[in-house]
């Protein structure tokens, strides 16, 4: 059995939709690519917020060491950093009159050591939250 | 559109895809420039949080658009009937690319006199791709009531087209 509505179909189909301005692909742009861009400086900035915290829990363990031998030597055996979950919300007007979009940033950081002699685990997990402004340029 | 899921370039899939979703935007707005303003908004959220979840992007990118453009009825407090925004400025929108052929430029013209409530039905099923179910879905209507609207506005189509062909 034939679809008698077949042909109209398809000259429905054979119409072209007018295209999106290139307006509207700017404004994606500012949406989509800017987040990439800024999750890559959070992503470094607590890169050396965690390098810092290894170093002071080496220091520690070394600290430790130095006066009781018996204490655990825990070794870097596990670090692990969750996808960024990036939330833009609506521009806002900052009080110097410019506009800025709010963007938050959550992830969380797991870190584990050990320590083969002892048999004992030092695991540090750390949610982050990070609330910023990504400036908007207005015409 | 079934590479939604994977395509990691959202501009290229924009470029494929930009102009049906902007039609069916435009469906349930009152203005080229909302239609834009929904089209962005859905389209970010689509493709930030919701073009790897499972089931047809087609619905999942319809249901986006649908809900920031009734966001924006409310955000704009229009709460006019779908029917009334749909219509109010058919004369001086520009939903398709000029045709040369003046059977299809009928056609096009057609499309915009249909009642909004058999358009949306056309518009999701020629450019959305969606099934009767589906779009019984988005519409809140069952698919035998979708399927209605399509077989009436294909009618009036018919009749349309017939009737400028004769003048």
């Amino acid at each position: 059995m034939t679809d008698p509505d077949h042909d109209l179909e398809q000259a429905l189909r054979a119409l072209r939709p007018a295209a999106p301005g290139p307006a509207v692909t700017a404004r994606l742009a500012a949406e989509l690519d800017a987040p990439a861009a800024r999750r890559g400086v959070v992503i470094a900035w607590s890169a050396g917020f965690a390098a810092a915290a290894a170093a002071l829990v080496a220091a520690f363990v070394f600290l430790a060491d130095a006066g009781e031998p018996e204490a655990p030597a825990y070794q870097l055996v596990h670090a692990e950093r969750s996808r960024p979950e990036v939330q833009l919300f609506r521009p806002v007007e900052l009080a110097d009159g410019s506009y800025a979009r709010p963007v938050r940033v959550r992830w969380e950081d797991t870190t584990r050591w050990e320590d083969a002699r002892t048999q004992t685990r030092l695991i540090d997990y750390r949610p982050n939250d990070q609330l910023g402004f990504l400036s908007l340029e207005t015409h | 559109m079934q590479d939604a899921h994977s395509s990691q370039d959202w501009r290229a899939w924009f470029a494929r895809n930009g102009a049906r979703l902007r039609l069916i935007a435009r469906q349930w707005t009152r203005s080229e420039a909302d239609a834009d303003d929904v089209l962005q908004e859905a389209f970010v959220r689509f493709w930030k949080h919701q073009r790897h979840l499972p089931g047809n992007p087609n619905a999942l990118v319809v249901t986006s658009i649908r809900r920031s453009a009734f966001d924006l009825l409310r955000r704009s407090d229009r709460r006019a009937l779908r029917e009334k925004i749909a219509g109010d400025d058919l004369e001086t929108v520009t939903w398709f690319e000029p045709e040369a052929d003046p059977r299809r430029a009928a056609l096009a013209d057609s499309l915009k006199l249909l009642p909004a409530e058999q358009r949306e039905v056309v518009v999701l099923k020629v450019w959305g791709d969606l099934t009767f179910d589906e779009i019984g879905e988005q519409l809140s209507i069952s698919p035998n009531t979708a399927a209605s609207r399509w077989r009436y506005a294909m009618e009036a189509l018919r009749r349309n087209i017939t009737a400028r062909t004769h003048d």
